[in-house]
């Protein structure tokens, strides 16, 4: 008798303990199946692109570069790489100083300052899933998207008039691909937001409400275990009965 | 619906609660842990390649592309950098990625000290460098192919720092705390290698499996909301007042608005009818301020009463036992502390309570009277019970059965009634032909319905088809063939299965007919005006033969059934 009773108290707590905290048990389970059942590598936006060119510098101009290197005594770190431009890649010099960096071309050693058509031209070849609709190419240069960090300003943002909204972001100064965004990506980070339950910033993990919400639920996970032993206990008595 | 969706919730939770728990001990580790302990950060000085490539300690020029032992044919793109000092070049190629010392043209070469002096420059920890040694590769950088070398520093944490030999940058710390957090990754993703990944086919099982556990459990968790289960001053329903207060009131659905026995009376201001109200009372009944019991809660200030008043509390003995079929036996009992001698009418039924480990709550099981009134002693009642087998090994049999058949004489047992209304028409009312279809143990209440109605002289003419899997199950057999000799019974049997006996005991034609059917047969060519039927069976069976009565448009207000209470 007293065991049923118990049943009952444990049973009446787990069905105030679902309500105050078992909601968000419900949020875990929907946001980690969705986190689970997407390829992480489709939510990055992998299949989103394609390089612009098959990269190669050429033996004269890779030749040139310790003489070239010498001329930027000040810099911390230099690069030659090549970049779609006027319809042929082209090889360019990353001069980075004091964590900034310049965009040369490596024949003029010349700076070059990247169009909206050069940009354009860029993201058309890059983007991967047929042939680019390129809807609106909008230069972000003051206040980063929410969904990009605010270090890879200034930036070009690109979006395609695709089933997944796709956003691709390319670098103001050096034309390369810096983000890739869309429809999964963004849901995977308004469920992660829901998995840590930071509403604000979605990266703090060490948030009290989170702790506060996993104790509640490990409580909620007893009663359900008190309630598993005591139906099927109750119903081994029966069994010994008839 | 609701019972199936718990019954499933249960044995989900029995899948995946162990694996919840260890997602909720693991979340709270990594919630209290923070990024910078689960990537082993703590110690981590940022090391950005901020000095000037030719400051006064580089003063040396770099030597040119084309002197460096390169390997590959084709060069991707060409950096320069400074590693802890010396200048290197980054080549990227088909190949792969090449690093050589600018200064010296040679293939980039991390010594033991080099490795050491750029681990210290990437550390800030209290500690110092305790030991460095060599390594091919290490479990606990996952894809690190290495090889390079293992810095270990005494602080509080056992940090280790590694450096890739090849390209002399750091791979990344480790300590021992990383080591917790990294078997909290392994049981939160499920992914035992260490390789972090979630996308796995074991780990999108137990996602779907947890998918169905939470949205089952917040389906139950509504329809708690609905029936007012959270309420803390939710009164009970009727039925369970009167229940919990030991007073008799029917019930064969235990509150699920289905059989509709538990009928209370409201004295006056009774509250509105509900579907279940409406579809199993009668307008006259619903006038009366009659109601189900078990739709209505509890009201302090209301005047009710359950209308079953004759139904009482029986302490029964059991006094004899008869096998009337391999399955059903009979079982008389008498209730010997009574003085007055009990009430009932054929076609009613007892309500006996079967203990279970919870001597609040018995089970209650129905059976009806077996036999009139009048041809049995005062207070001695007879009842026809049903052994139901266990329906698969390892289901249990039924309880209700089990146990009265369990009884040997002088055994008690404690029952509730009369009650139930499956009663014969007044003989001054109706002066129909009385039609009797009774399938297996359903011929209870109609034996002791077609006694009641030969105490009458005359009695109205009397019907009864019967119906039973195999000639042995066929109850009270003998008895009703004399009364059908006697003219006073016309008696139709037949078999739902062949038998192998069929020509012992066939005195009628055995080909398995249904007991609906042989009615059927014969009630064609009635009038199915000039009928009184009364059907007691097992569901299909009860199904079947309404039916057919539906469709020989035999009026509905001519029709009485007892479902067993099912």
């Amino acid at each position: 008798m007293t065991k049923r009773l118990n049943a009952r108290r444990w049973r009446s707590w787990h069905r105030w303990l679902a309500l105050l905290v078992g909601l968000q048990m419900v949020l875990w389970g929907v946001s980690g199946a969705y986190m689970v059942l997407f390829e992480l590598p489709f939510i990055h936006g992998n299949h989103l692109v394609k390089p612009t060119h098959q990269s190669v510098i050429a033996p004269r101009t890779a030749e040139q570069f310790a003489a070239v290197a010498q001329r930027f005594p000040r810099a911390t770190q230099i690069t030659l790489t090549s970049l779609w431009l006027n319809e042929q890649p082209r090889p360019v010099y990353h001069i980075t100083r004091r964590g900034k960096t310049q965009l040369l071309d490596a024949q003029t050693l010349q700076p070059i300052t990247l169009s909206a058509d050069a940009i354009s031209a860029i993201a058309n070849r890059t983007y991967a899933l047929g042939d680019a609709p390129l809807a609106q190419l909008t230069l972000l240069t003051e206040n980063a998207p929410n969904e990009i960090s605010p270090s890879l300003l200034p930036v070009w943002q690109a979006n395609f008039a695709d089933s997944g909204s796709t956003s691709l972001y390319f670098s103001a100064t050096t034309g390369e691909l810096v983000s890739k965004r869309h429809t999964y990506w963004r849901g995977f980070d308004i469920m992660w937001m829901l998995h840590i339950m930071d509403y604000d910033t979605r990266s703090d993990i060490q948030n009290n409400l989170l702790r506060a919400v996993i104790i509640g639920n490990a409580l909620f996970m007893f009663t359900g275990v008190l309630l598993i032993i005591v139906t099927i206990f109750r119903r081994q008595a029966v069994r010994g009965r008839s | 619906m609701m019972r199936f969706l718990q019954w499933l919730h249960r044995w989900t939770s029995l899948i995946i609660g162990m694996q919840v728990m260890i997602w909720l001990i693991t979340g709270m580790y990594f919630s209290i842990a923070g990024h910078r302990t689960l990537e082993a950060h703590q110690y981590r000085q940022q090391t950005h390649f901020h000095d000037a490539l030719q400051s006064a300690s580089t003063g040396t020029a770099m030597v040119p592309l084309k002197q460096l032992p390169l390997t590959a044919n084709t060069i991707q793109s060409v950096s320069v950098r400074l590693v802890h000092g010396v200048p290197q070049y980054v080549i990227s190629t088909e190949r792969g990625t090449e690093y050589f010392n600018a200064s010296t043209g040679a293939l980039w070469h991390t010594s033991a000290e080099l490795a050491t002096q750029i681990a210290q420059a990437g550390y800030r920890g209290p500690g110092r460098v305790s030991h460095v040694s060599a390594v091919a590769n290490s479990d606990e950088l996952y894809g690190w192919q290495g090889p390079g070398y293992r810095v270990n520093f005494a602080d509080d944490l056992a940090t280790r720092i590694y450096v890739d030999r090849a390209s002399g940058t750091i791979v990344d710390h480790r300590n021992r705390l990383w080591v917790f957090g990294d078997w909290a990754f392994r049981l939160h993703f499920m992914d035992y290698s260490g390789g972090r990944n979630f996308n796995h086919l074991l780990m999108v099982s137990a996602a779907l499996f947890m998918l169905w556990f939470v949205l089952s459990g917040l389906i139950l968790l509504g329809r708690n909301l609905v029936r007012g289960d959270l309420n803390p001053r939710q009164r009970p329903s009727y039925l369970a007042f009167f229940q919990q207060h030991e007073q008799p009131i029917a019930s064969a659905c235990g509150g699920g608005g289905t059989c509709g026995l538990c009928t209370v009376r409201f004295s006056a201001s009774a509250p509105a009818p509900n579907a279940a109200d409406k579809r199993l009372l009668s307008d006259s009944e619903l006038a009366q301020g009659i109601r189900l019991g078990c739709q209505h809660r509890f009201d302090a200030k209301a005047k009710v009463s359950v209308v079953n008043q004759g139904a009482q509390q029986l302490n029964l003995v059991l006094q004899h036992k008869r096998q009337l079929s391999p399955s059903v036996s009979e079982l008389t009992f008498t209730c010997a502390d009574r003085a007055e001698p009990f009430v009932y009418q054929a076609g009613q039924f007892l309500q006996f309570k079967i203990p279970t480990a919870n001597e609040h709550e018995p089970l209650r099981r129905n059976y009806s009277f077996a036999a009139a009134p009048s041809r049995m002693p005062n207070n001695t009642f007879m009842v026809a019970v049903r052994c139901m087998p266990a329906p698969k090994p390892g289901l249990q049999p039924g309880v209700g059965s089990s146990y009265l058949l369990g009884l040997e004489p002088g055994d008690t047992v404690v029952a509730e009634g009369p009650m139930g209304e499956f009663l014969l028409t007044d003989s001054n009312i109706s002066q129909r032909t009385q039609v009797f279809i009774g399938g297996g143990v359903g011929v209870a209440p109609l034996r002791a319905l077609i006694q009641s109605e030969l105490k009458h002289t005359p009695a109205r003419p009397i019907h009864f088809f019967y119906g039973a899997r195999t000639p042995e199950e066929l109850c009270y057999e003998q008895e009703f063939r004399a009364l059908h000799a006697q003219g006073v019974v016309h008696y139709h049997s037949c078999v739902s299965e062949a038998s192998a006996h069929a020509e012992s005991t066939a005195t009628e034609h055995f080909e398995p007919t249904m007991v609906h059917e042989l009615a059927e047969q014969w009630l064609a060519h009635q009038h199915s005006n000039h009928v009184d039927v009364y059907v007691c069976g097992p569901p299909a069976m009860l199904r079947a033969t309404l039916a057919m009565l539906d469709q020989l448009k035999v009026p509905a207000k001519h029709i009485k059934f007892d479902d067993f209470g099912i």
